[in-house]
């Protein structure tokens, strides 16, 4: 069992990005972003969101993930309700050089993985020296 | 003192002045009449999992925002009226990296939640699809809404 409690994020509405088409909320999904010697990991949290609706976009640097929530409303009186279905949207800017070609996106249990494979001229290059 | 304004009287230098600041006021006032009507308020608990409940006829529709949840970590039970679920929702875990964020959360929870009506044992259905968790509690027939039909002569 881990220590720490859950407690609720509120979801963090997007300030003024690009207006959307759909009548419906946009958030901030929280996000981990990791790196490793090969590659930027990013795990984003999107609940409600199916892989078919999720557009990631990678402009020179400019990361871009989208995801489209789908759901049904419920016809039922709310009696309860703590949070509200809406649509993510989140915009990175990446420092290192990216393979495109390689990059992988996954969605399970809705979170968005992404894998972004670092350029071969990004990689970290062992330099030895030599003793005379 | 007070300050009041004479009908159809401007800024001499400024024309245009108050209209602007009427108008962000009626968008002030329209920005604001988004949060207090139209869809309901969002009141939240502050423990995990946020939920919606939703109430029918015939039965009780809880739905829960469950990203990153396996469903064998996920425990559902009901007691009497009272729906818990608990479980625990575990970091990813990855050797040898730099991390430059993280701001997903994780941890245990365990969320107690006293259900409006009876419900019937059996006939519930729990899913979890793209990390929504649904549930569906059927009320029993004896609080069943019935129509009663009146018969003529």
């Amino acid at each position: 069992m881990a220590e720490t409690d859950l407690q609720i994020e509120e979801k963090k509405a997007v300030q003024a990005a690009g207006e959307s088409t759909r009548d419906v909320p946009v958030f901030v999904p929280p996000v981990d972003i990791y790196e490793s010697e090969n590659a930027l990991t990013l795990l984003a949290d999107m609940p409600g969101v199916p892989i078919d609706k999720i557009d990631i976009d990678l402009d020179s640097d400019q990361l871009t993930i989208r995801g489209m929530v789908d759901h049904e409303e419920s016809k039922g009186k709310v009696i309860f309700k703590e949070f509200t279905y809406g649509d993510y949207y989140r915009q990175f800017t990446l420092s290192s050089d990216i393979d495109r070609s390689r990059i992988q996106a996954s969605m399970k249990d809705g979170v968005l993985k992404l894998v972004l494979p670092k350029a071969e001229a990004a990689k970290p290059r062992k330099i030895t020296v030599q003793s005379m | 003192m007070a300050i009041f304004r004479y009908p159809g009287w401007r800024w001499p230098d400024m024309p245009g002045a108050l209209e602007d600041f009427e108008k962000a006021r009626r968008q002030m006032d329209r920005l604001l009449s988004a949060f207090t009507g139209g869809s309901e308020a969002v009141t939240s608990s502050g423990v995990f999992p946020p939920l919606i409940v939703t109430e029918e006829e015939d039965k009780i529709c809880v739905e829960a925002e469950i990203s990153g949840i396996k469903a064998e970590d996920l425990d559902i039970s009901i007691v009497g009226r009272t729906l818990t679920i608990s479980g625990e929702r575990k970091p990813e875990e990855a050797q040898d990296v730099n991390y430059h964020r993280r701001e997903r959360k994780w941890g245990s929870f365990r969320k107690a939640l006293t259900l409006p009506e009876d419900v019937s044992g059996d006939g519930v259905r729990a899913e979890c699809r793209d990390g929504l968790l649904r549930l569906v509690l059927p009320k029993p027939e004896h609080v069943k809404p019935r129509k009663i039909t009146i018969q003529g002569q």
